[in-house]
Formats: structure tokens, C-alpha cells, sequence
């Protein structure tokens, strides 16, 4: 077993792991189900957390890599009770159908607006090009996104 | 293209609050927050974890399966395999009695017949003592030789009686006499070939099952039709249909993959012979090698038309590829028969339709049913009689498309308000088709052409052999909301949602204020389910007619209560109103409580529905493909689709269903392909092998909604989720045939098969 220590949604987590136990399955062990397990290889990026702020598939991830490091889910993402910004625009513009990859796909877009908070069209293409998506054809996706940027743009 | 056309509401209605709005889907938020809990989020106390072993081998026979090291395995509870499980087979397919399909398939086989066949189950207290218990099973098999090609089967199995292919065999006019004298006409044949393709649904196949008091076998299933599922457990369990209990649970895609029964079955076996919550979710892997597949096709097709492009008969011959069940694979070669006869007048066609068994993964339904596979022999063929005739394809299409109201030539159901012509023209019209299509391929290494096709689907099974039935119960309460009582299946396609507008168009209530219920055979009433393209066309319907009917009782209960006047009373925006005195002015719960206090009646209702007719959703898709021709790649650099709705409920909901459908078209035509060894090993049984359309890959789709009301249809509502998916494989390849000068007709059009067809020039 290895301790770790590890920030998951702003709290301060420590706990012994497997040293073969991958990322996802301490958070879904956690109960952090949003996290979900699409393919096992990092190919599908239904899994996808943020790592620091970045985007990973935290079933390409083991447990103890992350000690020392912050971890986000879309459980944290709401503030107050308030939706993230993502999330609302999902909403808006359609962007979830099954809802099955949807969490992974906030998550990449979080990583995305986090690094470059006015993204081109291609920017979120390429941002969520290891996010698998089998309804929506990623269209309202990438619009939903396009509508967080402009309406960061008009604020200012 | 004109940049206005991404959305053109042909008969917009004003009067209407809820349908033909952009309602907001009811689950977007449960979905954005993941509070929504598919089944591997979900835990019981006591929770058993199941795994399968599948075999490793295409066919073969289990000499001996020796499960001691495994019964050793801390955690490991039983082993199951043939031996201790119900010998019963059963068709996965099949969802009602009376329903003969083949039976084939039992829960374990010693004769695995496929990679990926189910030979035992390991039942444990955790998932990694399962894990740990399956790797120590030990299994000596005698291999056999296995049968990949569809072609060769037919051929095998004529010679075993047991194995018969199934065939079906469909007509209308006089083919053969056309064939003695076909002076001055042009026939163009065709052979195509359409592969196996893997759903790719995000959430892998999962079960929960559990017994409760009352020997009730509960099964919470992400499935499609409950009742089906119900049906086949209780005949496999041997155990009554009112104590087998099936709640849908929540969906993370299907796309007809989790249509079949596979897993509920086994969980229930295992649940109720431990007496203990069992749940089993499978991998990628097993899911892609050991459930359901799109069956693959090899189509031939021969027109006969005149020399200014009127067809005067065709001859279809389809071979579909089964796998290793029949499953539900000859339901898929009728439903390709029946839509050959309702896309264009064709005087005298005739179809035949074979049903082989291989020794690869099962084939079942998948978006479309068949059509995808059909559409894409035949308009291929289309394209290349224009190409004969040099007749442009658009023209060629005109001349022959049904037009509304035309007569199923086989003596099925009226095609309905059919708008494929319109669809056409429009269509054609915003893409600039005309000026933007060639017969010949531009020069230089990346050549651009434009292709297009056209597609019809059904709307439920009603014509057919199938029953098209659904009952719902619907309840006013005391606080005005509204309970819809369905045995709904929420797939991810906006079906609650769907139904909530209606209700709340037809009562004139909030719509955050009606509830649409998923299916529960426990308590809700039956519903056959989300199959066939059926469920806002029918089920709909039966919510738009009781909800007329509940709304037409609380209008006489009120009428009583008030000792007003039925007729001069006003239901609208939640308010029951006297006409003639607007001072008598009562919100739905204050009234629902009075006649609850005074009269002892609950204003509701219950409608068991039945589809009596069945028309035709119809598409046209438009497509520009450019291709690298030295390195075959080909990307879409422009998309329309124009889709005959006849009305859509909720438009952006409907744009959602074709932007996925083109996405799946497109991985169809250019990408997908479960691919199999001469041995049967399936050769990319995981997402980094088998290719899933990414965000790059997705071209700017605009679509084109044409809306004539069909008469039948609730608000005039028909089918969109499957033809969605239709026409996008056709119009691509016939736009790559265009582009490149080049007649392919294998699928996909991988850069090896569009490089050597440019080769081959």
C-alpha cells in the first residue's frame, strides 16, 4: 500500500492505495460516479478529470501519480448550488443526449477554457477530440462552448 | 449554400405553446451534474459481481471445464456454466408469444460458436475475486473449423439440415416477364458489400438483478423493450411474467445494441438461484466481441429503366450475415425487403432475402434495422444507372420518387404524406446542387465531387407481423401536475421530453409540471418499445388521445362541480374559466381538489392504443467529399440533410437525432469495420482498433426540416431517430464514386480500397 495525499474537489484527501490501483477507480470508489469507465484505454475519454487543471483519462492514470495533486470531477464543479457555466450551456445548446460520455466532455472543456479562455472553433475541436460522443454528432457541443466564449467575450 | 437554411419551418403554428418548441430536455440537468446513476454506479448491500468467460475460439467444443482453483478463490461463490443452468433456448429477438423465430441461443454452451460465446459465469463478492476466480477456470476445448463468409455458410449449411438458411421472398408486377423483352432499356447491375459494425453506445452492456419478497425477480435493465425482456426471463427462468420484474434503467446509449435480451437473463438465473443482488457489467472488449452487431449484407441489385430514366423494374437479392444466432438477423433482411418498395414507383420488383449463420459475433438490430444496409446497395445503383444514362442524379431521382399518398405496391400500409420529392428539390436547390455536381473528376491530387441519396423508414410495425400497441394512465393531481403512467424507454433521444410537450400542449399546463414515467412492468402498463421508429409516432399518439380524453372529463367533472355549462367552459394556461363570467376564474388544483372533495373522482384516465397505419419518414442527404488521391484519405467538406418529419415536436431535439445519424453514416461509410481472421479472432475488439467518428472528423451539418403535418402522426409528428442515419453511407460513397471517377461498392472506403480502385483506372 502507498499513502497519498490528494486534493479531490478542493478537499484534502489521505489515503493508502494500491500501488495497481488506476485514478478512476479511486474516485468512483470515493463515489465520484460521474467519472465514468467507456474503454479502458484512454480512448474514449468518458473517464476525463482534471490533473491540476488539466485534462486526463484517469484510467490511464494510476492512483498514486496523483499524490501531491489536485483533482477535479464534475462533482466540483458546482459552486454554491450554482451550475458551472459548462454545464449551462450543455444545457442550452443540447449538448447531451444519453449523458454517458457528458461529464468526461465538461471536464475537457473545463481543461480547455482553463488554458485558453477564448478557444477558436478548431481550438475546442482539438480540445475534444479524445472525447467520444455516439448522439450528438459533437455539434451542439462545440456550439455550446462557441456560446461560453462569445458571451466571455461580450462581458468584457 | 444559402446561410439562412440551417432550419426552415415550412408550416409554423404560431397557436402552439409546447410542440414545435425547443423545449429544454427534462434530464439535461441531472445529466450536465451526473446525478444521474447508470447501473456500474449503482451499489446494493450484499451485491454480487458477476464475470463471463467467453470463449477464445470461433467454434469448438468444451472437452472439460475444471473450476476447483477457482471455487478456492477467496470471495468466489459459484461457478455456472451449461451443466447447472436452464437448458432452454430462446430467439433474443423475439419479444412476444407466438413470435417463431428461430431459437437457437441458451444462457452457456459447450459448444461455443462464435469468440466471445458465453461458456460460464463466475459469480463473486467483489469484482476483482471474479477477475481473479474466471482466470483460474480451466477450459480444454477441441477446436472445429469455423465458418467466416456468409457465402460459404450458405453454402455449408444447405448440406446440414439443422442449419438452413432462413429466406423471404417479397414482390410486386411482373419482374420476370420484363426480363424476356428488354429491347431499347438499360439494366445496371450492382454488387455490394456492407460490413459488421459495433454500436459504440459510450456505456458498456450492464445488468442488475435481485429477488424480491414475493419471489419477484427484479431486473433493472438499460434495454428497450421491457416487456420483451420480461417475456423471455420468464420463459428461461420458468417463472410467472407477473413476478418477473423489469425496470429500465438509465441509458448511456444503444443505438439498437441493447435492444436483444444478452445479460438479463443470466442475472436473473443467478439472482434468484443465490438469492442475492447480482450485477454484471462488461468491458469494451466483451461488449464488442460478445453482444450484438450491425448485421453485414452483400447486396445485387439489377434496374431496369428506359432510356429517358424511368425505372420499370428492379431485382434485389440480399445475403445478410446472421453470426452466430439468427437473433433477430432475419427480421433485419425482411425489414431491408419492405423498404425497396417505398421510395420510388417501381411497376414490378422483386426481393429475396438470405439469412446465414457464421461463426462470428451475433448480429441484432442497429439504427435503421436494415435500412442503412439496403439503402446503401441500391442508391449506389441509382448513381450508377445516372452515370449510364449520364442523366444527372437529382433528375434521375425525380422522375421515380413516390409522391404523397402513394399505395405500398406489396399491399402495405399508405406511404402516407410523403415529401421525399420536396425534400429533393429543396434540398438540391440549397445546396446548389446543380452547378456544383459533374460527371467527371476534377484535376489535381485532391479531387472534390458532390453525392447524394435518398432514404425512407417506417413509423412503428404496424403492416407487419408485429404487434404496435402501447397503453398509458394519466392522472391530474391536486396540486394541477400531471402524471404520465408509460412504459417509456428514455434512450437519450428526448422521448420524455417529446411526450411532456404533447401532454402539455393537449391539458394547456406548465410543462415543468407534467411527469412522463419510464417503464416498470410492475406498474406500468404495456408498452411493446423503443423499436421500429415507433415511439413518438405511436406512443405519441396515445399520449396526445388520452390527454384529449382526461382533458374532455375534467371539463364535464368541472361542469358538474361548478354547475356551469360544459360548454362555457375555458381550460387553458392551468386555469378552468367560465366564458361568459370572468369572475369565475379556478387553477387545475384548486378544481381537481373540488371534484376529489364533492364528486370522489380521480380525473384521469387510461387508452390502450393501437397504430393502425404506418407511413413513410423519407430523407435526403447532400454531401461534398473532397479525397487525397495519393493517400485515399477522404474528409466531408460540406453537409446538408433535409428530413421529411412532417412536424417536428421539438426541432433542436430533431437536429440532435440527425447530427448523430450522419455521425454514425459517416463512420459506416468511411471507418467502421469489425473485422475478423480466417479463424474468426476478431481483429480490433477495442475503441484504439475500431475507429469511432472524433470531433474532427465531424463535418458542419445543416439540416433542412420539411414539415407537411403527416395526418396521422400526433401534431402531424413522424419517426426521425433511425432514417437519420440512413442516407449519409450512400451519399458519401456516391460522392466519392463521383469525385474520383471510380465505381467502389465494398464498404468502408478505407485509403487502401479508394487507392487501389484508382489503380484499377
Amino acid at each position: 500500500m502507498v499513502n497519498i495525499e490528494i486534493k479531490i474537489n478542493g478537499k484534502i484527501k489521505c489515503i493508502d492505495v494500491n500501488p495497481r490501483m488506476r485514478l478512476i477507480d479511486l474516485l468512483r470508489n470515493l463515489g465520484l460516479t460521474s467519472v465514468k469507465e467507456g474503454c479502458s484505454e484512454g480512448e474514449c475519454g468518458t473517464c476525463t478529470v482534471l490533473l491540476d487543471g488539466k485534462a486526463v483519462t484517469s484510467c490511464t492514470v494510476l492512483a498514486f501519480q496523483a499524490d501531491g495533486h489536485e483533482v477535479t470531477t464534475v462533482e466540483g464543479l458546482q459552486t454554491n448550488g450554482e451550475l458551472d457555466v459548462i454545464q449551462q450551456a450543455f444545457i442550452e445548446n443540447d449538448a447531451v443526449q444519453c449523458g454517458f460520455c457528458t461529464p468526461g466532455m465538461i471536464m475537457a472543456v473545463k481543461s480547455l477554457l482553463n488554458e485558453n479562455p477564448h478557444p477558436t472553433r478548431e481550438d475546442i475541436i482539438v480540445a475534444i477530440e479524445g472525447n467520444l460522443c455516439r448522439c450528438t454528432g459533437y455539434l451542439p457541443i462545440v456550439k455550446a462552448v462557441e456560446q461560453i466564449t462569445k458571451e466571455s467575450v461580450d462581458l468584457q | 449554400m444559402k446561410p439562412s437554411a440551417e432550419i426552415v419551418k415550412i408550416a409554423d403554428k404560431p397557436d402552439l405553446k409546447y410542440v414545435g418548441k425547443n423545449v429544454t430536455r427534462i434530464d439535461a440537468k441531472e445529466k450536465v451534474t451526473a446525478a444521474i446513476k447508470y447501473l456500474d454506479d449503482f451499489e446494493m448491500k450484499g451485491m454480487l459481481h458477476v464475470k463471463l468467460l467467453l470463449s477464445p475460439h470461433a467454434n469448438a467444443i468444451v472437452k472439460s471445464i475444471d473450476s476447483k482453483e477457482t471455487e478456492a478463490v477467496p470471495g468466489v461463490i459459484k461457478v455456472y456454466t451449461w451443466c447447472n443452468t436452464p437448458e432452454i433456448k430462446y430467439n433474443s429477438a423475439v419479444f412476444y408469444p407466438g413470435q417463431n423465430d428461430l431459437e437457437d441461443e441458451k444462457l452457456f454452451t459447450d459448444h461455443p460458436k462464435y469468440v466471445g460465446d458465453r461458456i460460464a459465469a463466475v459469480v463473486a463478492d467483489s469484482e476483482e475475486a471474479a477477475e481473479e476466480g474466471l482466470n483460474r477456470l480451466k477450459v480444454l476445448y477441441e477446436e472445429l473449423i469455423p465458418v467466416i463468409d456468409p457465402s460459404e455458410a450458405v453454402k455449408k449449411e444447405c448440406e446440414t439440415p439443422s442449419g438452413k438458411p432462413l429466406e423471404i421472398h417479397l414482390s410486386c408486377g411482373q419482374f420476370e416477364e420484363i426480363e424476356c423483352g428488354t429491347d431499347g432499356l438499360i439494366i445496371v447491375e450492382d454488387e455490394v458489400s456492407t460490413q459488421k459494425i459495433h454500436h459504440a453506445a459510450l456505456e458498456p452492456h450492464s445488468c442488475v438483478a435481485y429477488v424480491e419478497p414475493g419471489e419477484i425477480v427484479t431486473i433493472l435493465s438499460p434495454c428497450q423493450l421491457i416487456f420483451g425482456v420480461r417475456y423471455i426471463v420468464s420463459k428461461v427462468l420458468n417463472h410467472p411474467l407477473s413476478k418477473v420484474r423489469i425496470i429500465k434503467a438509465p441509458m448511456g446509449g444503444t443505438f439498437g445494441g441493447k435492444q436483444e435480451v444478452i445479460l438479463e437473463p443470466i442475472c436473473a438465473f443467478i439472482a434468484k438461484d443465490l438469492g442475492r443482488p447480482v450485477k454484471l457489467v462488461l468491458n469494451r472488449k466483451e461488449t464488442i466481441i460478445s453482444t450484438r452487431t450491425r448485421a453485414a449484407t452483400k447486396g445485387k441489385v439489377r434496374t431496369i429503366a428506359t432510356g429517358d430514366g424511368r425505372f420499370v423494374g428492379r431485382e434485389v437479392d440480399v445475403l445478410t450475415d446472421a453470426g452466430a444466432y439468427m437473433t433477430g438477423s432475419h427480421r433485419v433482411t425482411t425489414a431491408m425487403g419492405k423498404k425497396l418498395f417505398r421510395l420510388y414507383r417501381i411497376p414490378s420488383q422483386t426481393f429475396h432475402g438470405t439469412t446465414v449463420r457464421t461463426n462470428t459475433t451475433p448480429s441484432g438490430a442497429c439504427r435503421g434495422y436494415g435500412s442503412p444496409q439496403i439503402h446503401t446497395i441500391t442508391e449506389i445503383n441509382v448513381d450508377h444507372l445516372a452515370k449510364r444514362l449520364k442523366m444527372d442524379p437529382v433528375e434521375l431521382r425525380l422522375k421515380n420518387l413516390v409522391a404523397p399518398f402513394d399505395d405500398d405496391p406489396t399491399g402495405g400500409p399508405s406511404l402516407g404524406n410523403a415529401r421525399i420529392i420536396e425534400c429533393v428539390n429543396r434540398g438540391a436547390e440549397a445546396f446548389n446542387w446543380k452547378e456544383r455536381f459533374s460527371f467527371t473528376p476534377k484535376k489535381g491530387r485532391y479531387k472534390r465531387g458532390v453525392g447524394m441519396a435518398c432514404s425512407t423508414h417506417s413509423n412503428g410495425y404496424a403492416g407487419s407481423i408485429y404487434p404496435d400497441f402501447t397503453a398509458m394512465y394519466m392522472r391530474i393531481a391536486e396540486d394541477g401536475s400531471v402524471l404520465v403512467n408509460a412504459g417509456l424507454h428514455e434512450l437519450g433521444t428526448g422521448t420524455l421530453t417529446v411526450i411532456a410537450q404533447i401532454v402539455a400542449e393537449v391539458l394547456d399546463v406548465d410543462i415543468n409540471k407534467v411527469l412522463v414515467s419510464e417503464g416498470d412492468t410492475l406498474y406500468t402498463p404495456y408498452d411493446v418499445g423503443c423499436v421500429a421508429s415507433r415511439v413518438t409516432y405511436v406512443c405519441g399518439s396515445c399520449a396526445k388521445e388520452l390527454a384529449e380524453a382526461v382533458l374532455d372529463k375534467f371539463k364535464r367533472l368541472s361542469s358538474i362541480v361548478l354547475e356551469i355549462p360544459y360548454d362555457d367552459l375555458q381550460l387553458a394556461n392551468g386555469i378552468v374559466a367560465s366564458v361568459s363570467n370572468p369572475a369565475i376564474k379556478l387553477s387545475y388544483g384548486t378544481l381537481i381538489a373540488r371534484i376529489g372533495t364533492i364528486l370522489q373522482e380521480e380525473v384521469g384516465g387510461y387508452l390502450s392504443y393501437r397504430s393502425v397505419t404506418n407511413p413513410g419518414s423519407y430523407a435526403a442527404h447532400f454531401v461534398e467529399v473532397e479525397v487525397d488521391t495519393l493517400t485515399g484519405l477522404t474528409a466531408i467538406t460540406d453537409y446538408l440533410a433535409v428530413h421529411d418529419v412532417g412536424r417536428a415536436i421539438n426541432p433542436r431535439m430533431v437536429e440532435g437525432q440527425i447530427y448523430g445519424g450522419v455521425q454514425m453514416g459517416i463512420g459506416m461509410a468511411l471507418f467502421e469495420e469489425l473485422a475478423y481472421d480466417s479463424r474468426g479472432i476478431p481483429q480490433n475488439a477495442s475503441l484504439s482498433r475500431y475507429h469511432v467518428v472524433n470531433a474532427p472528423e465531424m463535418p458542419q451539418v445543416k439540416v433542412m426540416l420539411i414539415e407537411e403535418d403527416e395526418p396521422t402522426g400526433p401534431f402531424g409528428a413522424k419517426s426521425v431517430g433511425e432514417i437519420a442515419a440512413v442516407p449519409v453511407t450512400p451519399a458519401i460513397v456516391n460522392a466519392v464514386n463521383w469525385a474520383i471517377g471510380v465505381s467502389i461498392n465494398v464498404l468502408p472506403l478505407t485509403p487502401s480500397r479508394i487507392i487501389s480502385a484508382l489503380g484499377a483506372l
